[in-house]
């Protein structure tokens, strides 16, 4: 018997191999790989960065971390009707380096002077990377933060999600009748309810956090149209000869259920866990962007305090604040999926190029 | 006449694992009015010659070397438009598992005819249901077909179905690529009397491909056996089972059941066909061969040589005695 | 098969029944309630929010309130919207629909038709340089996020180059002297719309059984012509005339929303297509129809195309589902006043009536659109269609 362990150990090997190779080949797969390969170097890049002491933690902690950039204003008054032959819009004005003095609060600066500020939100300087935002927080670190929210949140609820749909399709295809009939109305329940305000009404009667919001996802996710797909193909599995024979030769129904029926079920699943991940990051970023999430930083927070302090229309002036974050959520989302892809090729033979 | 010239037709595949050579050094030819035959165990090219005659062959296969004159014009070189027009109104094909042949969601007429309307598009669409009806007629198969889906037929009438589509365009030459092997007994008798009245009726020329050795010899004149990608023995149908020099052919006829005649035990060859990956040189039948002797020399390269008339065989074998 | 029909039902009301409770238990285990402000008003005594409460019944058990709830439900009595009243739900509901409808449904169109477009040619091309970066770019499109590219197109068009208004979906400077509500310029675009998308289909399903393609091609053509013709014609006389100028505003205001929304949603089908198109690519029948010597193109098309639309059409019936829930970003981004902002305002202000409106419709939505999702399949795919003759 210590043969055939040995035997189906190294049958194991060579098919993950060979499912590596076929990766590979794509070129989705790979291209998406790589992407999520970066934010998660992004996200242990942090950590390391503290705990060598090569950033500090005052400086560039995302969300508490303060950094001082002092610079010199020109004081200026920026006239009421535009444009002049100075500024063409009201945009324009107060330019780079100057300051309106009418924000000038408790300083007893005339106009022409200049004075010396903290300026915040910072531009992108050899010291901040990707700059700092209005409350003196280095926005690369910010990025870092959110890739390891992003990361952790994503196959949190991915795994949770699959596991309970993979649990209950398999039971449902398996043990058929009431049980079924029960599974099958409850995925219609669900799949009925609108997402978005669903969330809306859980996030107002509850303060959630991440762990709380995986928690959410994974469970709707779980218990959704997933366990209909699931079902099907674990029924396709299931009239195959090799299951009857199973059950002929004294297995029981734990172990078909374990042995037969999941590996079969498993590329679907692990397929679905991909997606799900894209879902639950934008989930999370969507809400963030509207304010309903209890979270110290993620990059849908980064986007929603660009919004809230006005900068979204400054435009390109303030790009550092709004970019980053976005494109982060989009490239990242859009790697898990791609790598999605790249799996379906794998596990899909007349998806393969050749 | 010759209707079809094939002169050392070299085919490959690209794979992860490199390059296989389908088809080696191929030659044979086909007259007008013709059965020919080519027989072999399964991988051993004779769907990619019969792909490359139509230039059908997947993405990553690729016509390497050779020259393929179709009723004296090479189409080896010739570019998509111009195969096009070759393709049903000079050379159709029966493929093998012809049922799948058909797209599901249109009706079975309408498939037929739009072969027609590609070759022939000034007919109109009385001239086009008409000839469909002739074309069933032939096959037998009735014309309420016309308007049916291809899941709404029995495995034979696809079968007929598809061998009235390949007639569709007047075709001088049918490939038949295993065109029974799906079905039953009785009705791959019957298809397999269509297909000789058939061409009897039209005059076509008919390349018949099948591992079936049984099947060659009742439908073809002439006949090819191929092994690893190449021609082993090439000739006349009668002679070559009356008489066969080399020893796979030999092994194949021995290894055939017969219904007359003492019970014999069957002889089946040991081994397996070799990867075609492997660009060896010389015999590639050797490992297999039982009349493999020590002056066998294995590196000698495969040729045809004539040992009767239009019979050739492969160079190993023409020396051997019976 | 009436049989399992009948099951279907049955089970079908139990699901919506278990839908409206679970529905207004959730609404109702959100702390606090519509009337709340009431009390930090010091003007008024604390008994004038005991009395209100009493009077909408909020002072009942849950249990009660629920059982009232569906009572009323299939009486098609759905109460007073809180915040709006003395609106009903129904009202505002009707108010609101045509409003998200109008939106949406251009998107999905142009989406679900320059998706499917994309799609086949993308797995058509396979394997070329551009296909994967055609490919890339698709998927990022797919998961851009949202809310940032649809800021970053109102401040590029709306903005920094003004040619789009900023949000809302009319100047209401313009609207100050209108003979009519914003409404009835609403129904007045969506009957047109829907009469021309109409008289397409017909003219589409009428020229099916033309044998020759030419022919076919050019009787569709000026069909289509004489449609725009007709369009014209039809906005400038009589009474459309004076509707003309609102009609061209409120059009004016779609423009950004459904390129933005077209943008994300067109990915989606591009992708789905494109992976069903590969499929069917290795089927034996498309070796068939090259071995024939049909065009490429053709074969793309008329045979590939044909059998990939199943599985699309199919995702873009359950597309449909998932409008309102997809509007909400939308329309709050855009102050685009319809189903979606209606939702989330009546969740985030527990307008409960209205929320249960809402709710319940999106449900009996859903449901409507599974049964059209099975019926046009069947419709599709000739195999289902003789079963369920046969």
């Amino acid at each position: 018997m210590k043969d055939q362990k040995d035997i189906s150990k190294q049958i194991r090997r060579e098919a993950l191999k060979k499912n590596w190779t076929l990766f590979k080949q794509s070129k989705l797969g790979m291209i998406g790989l790589y992407i999520v390969i970066f934010f998660f170097f992004l996200s242990i890049l942090q950590p390391i960065l503290f705990a060598t002491g090569l950033w500090n933690k005052g400086v560039y902690d995302p969300v508490v971390g303060y950094s001082e950039q002092f610079q010199e204003f020109l004081v200026v008054e920026c006239p009421t009707e535009y444009p002049t032959e100075k500024y063409d819009s009201i945009t324009d004005c107060p330019g780079r380096n100057e300051i309106n003095v009418r924000t000038l609060f408790y300083s007893d600066a005339e106009v022409g002077d200049t004075i010396i500020q903290n300026l915040q939100p910072a531009p992108p300087s050899p010291k901040h990377i990707l700059g700092t935002d209005s409350l003196g927080r280095d926005i690369f670190s910010q990025i870092m933060e959110g890739s390891q929210v992003a990361f952790i949140l994503g196959l949190l609820s991915a795994t949770l999600g699959v596991g309970i749909s993979t649990l209950l399709g398999t039971i449902a295809a398996f043990f058929g009748g009431k049980v079924d009939a029960y599974l099958m109305r409850q995925s219609d329940l669900i799949l009925m309810l609108p997402t978005l305000p669903l969330l809306f009404i859980i996030s107002a009667f509850a303060e959630l956090q991440v762990w709380h919001l995986a928690v959410v996802l994974g469970t709707i996710g779980g218990l959704g149209g997933s366990v209909i797909t699931i079902k099907s193909q674990a029924l396709q599995v299931k009239v195959k000869p090799f299951v009857d024979s199973a059950r002929i030769t004294g297995g029981s129904q734990m172990n078909i259920l374990f042995s037969h029926v999941l590996p079969n079920v498993a590329p679907l699943a692990l397929l679905f866990m991909v997606f799900s991940v894209t879902g639950a990051i934008a989930s999370e970023s969507v809400l963030s962007f509207l304010g309903l999430l209890n979270i110290d930083m993620s990059w849908g927070l980064m986007i929603y305090l660009a919004q809230v302090e006005g900068f979204i229309f400054s435009g390109m002036k303030f790009w550092w604040l709004i970019l980053p974050a976005g494109l982060s959520v989009t490239f990242l989302t859009g790697g898990f999926y791609l790598v999605g892809r790249g799996l379906d090729e794998v596990f899909n033979p007349r998806l393969r190029n050749r | 006449m010759n209707i079809l010239e094939v002169r050392n037709l070299n085919m490959s595949y690209k794979t992860i694992d490199g390059m296989v050579e389908a088809v080696k050094n191929v030659s044979f030819s086909v007259k007008e009015g013709e059965s020919f035959g080519i027989v072999g165990e399964s991988g051993c090219g004779k769907t990619s010659v019969a792909m490359s005659l139509l230039q059908l062959q997947a993405d990553n296969g690729e016509i390497t070397s050779g020259e393929i004159i179709f009723d004296g014009k090479d189409i080896v070189g010739l570019n998509e438009s111009e195969l096009r027009e070759i393709r049903w109104s000079g050379i159709s094909i029966v493929f093998q598992g012809a049922m799948n042949s058909w797209n599901p969601v249109v009706k079975i007429g309408e498939q037929i005819r739009e072969a027609i309307r590609e070759h022939y598009p000034n007919k109109t669409k009385d001239e086009n249901s008409k000839k469909i009806i002739e074309l069933f007629d032939i096959v037998g198969l009735d014309q309420s077909i016309m308007d049916r889906f291809p899941h709404e037929l029995s495995g034979g009438m696809k079968q007929r179905a598809v061998i009235a589509l390949a007639l569709s365009c007047d075709p001088k030459l049918i490939i038949a690529d295993e065109p029974t092997t799906a079905l039953d007994v009785v009705i791959q008798d019957q298809i397999l009397n269509e297909i000789r009245k058939v061409q009897q009726v039209l005059g076509l020329s008919l390349i018949y491909i099948s591992h079936d050795i049984a099947v060659i010899a009742e439908m073809t004149d002439n006949m090819a056996v191929m092994y690893a990608g190449r021609i082993v023995e090439l000739g006349p149908t009668k002679d070559i089972f009356s008489n066969p020099k080399h020893a796979y052919t030999k092994s194949l006829l021995e290894s055939t059941p017969s219904v007359v005649g003492d019970k014999v035990k069957l002889k089946s060859l040991e081994g397996e066909p070799p990867s075609l990956i492997n660009k060896e040189s010389g015999c590639s039948f050797a490992p297999r061969c039982p009349y493999r002797e020590d002056t066998c020399n294995p590196s000698l390269d495969m040729k045809l040589v004539e040992v009767g008339i239009d019979h050739y065989v492969d160079i190993c074998s023409a020396g051997k005695s019976q | 098969m009436l049989k399992y029909v009948f099951k279907r039902t049955y089970q079908l009301i139990i699901v919506f029944f278990l839908f409206l409770v679970s529905s207004y238990v959730l609404f109702d285990s959100i702390p606090g309630n519509a009337f709340q402000n009431l009390l930090l008003n010091p003007q008024l005594p604390p008994e004038a929010y005991e009395q209100v409460i009493k009077l909408y019944g909020l002072d009942k058990p849950l249990s009660e309130r629920v059982v009232l709830y569906i009572q009323n439900f299939f009486r098609g009595d759905f109460g007073y919207s809180y915040k709006y009243y003395p609106k009903t739900p129904i009202e505002l509901i009707a108010e609101r629909l045509p409003r998200t409808l109008m939106l949406f449904a251009m998107v999905n169109i142009i989406a679900f038709y320059t998706g499917f477009l994309i799609g086949k040619i993308l797995a058509w091309r396979r394997g070329s340089k551009s296909e994967t970066w055609i490919t890339v770019t698709s998927v990022f499109s797919y998961t851009v996020f949202y809310p940032w590219f649809a800021l970053m197109m109102l401040w590029l068009f709306g903005y920094r180059l003004g040619w789009l208004p900023i949000g809302k979906f009319l100047y209401p400077e313009k609207w100050y002297d209108a003979p009519f509500d914003s409404d009835v310029v609403f129904m007045s675009m969506i009957k047109f719309v829907a009469i021309a998308s109409f008289i397409q289909v017909l003219a589409y399903v009428f020229t099916r059984n033309i044998e020759s393609l030419s022919l076919r091609r050019n009787i569709r053509s000026v069909a289509f012509l004489i449609l725009l013709i007709g369009s014209y014609l039809f906005w400038n006389s009589g009474n459309q005339n004076i509707l003309r100028p609102y009609a061209m505003d409120i059009a004016y205001h779609m423009i950004l929303p459904i390129f933005t929304v077209t943008v994300v949603a067109f990915a989606g089908t591009a992708l789905l297509t494109r992976t069903t198109m590969m499929e069917v690519m290795k089927d034996d029948f498309i070796l068939t129809a090259r071995a024939k010597g049909l065009s490429q193109k053709r074969i793309r098309d008329r045979h590939a195309a044909r059998n990939a639309l199943l599985p699309v059409v199919t995702s873009f019936i359950f597309t449909i589902v998932t409008i309102i829930d997809g509007s909400v970003l939308t329309e709050t981004i855009f102050s685009w006043p319809g189903m979606g902002q209606l939702i989330l305002d009546s969740v985030l202000q527990e307008d409960i009536p209205v929320a249960m409106a809402t709710f319940s419709f999106i449900g009996v939505f859903a449901l409507i659109a599974h049964f059209i999702a099975d019926i046009s399949y069947a419709y599709l795919d000739p195999r289902i269609r003789i079963q369920n003759q046969g």
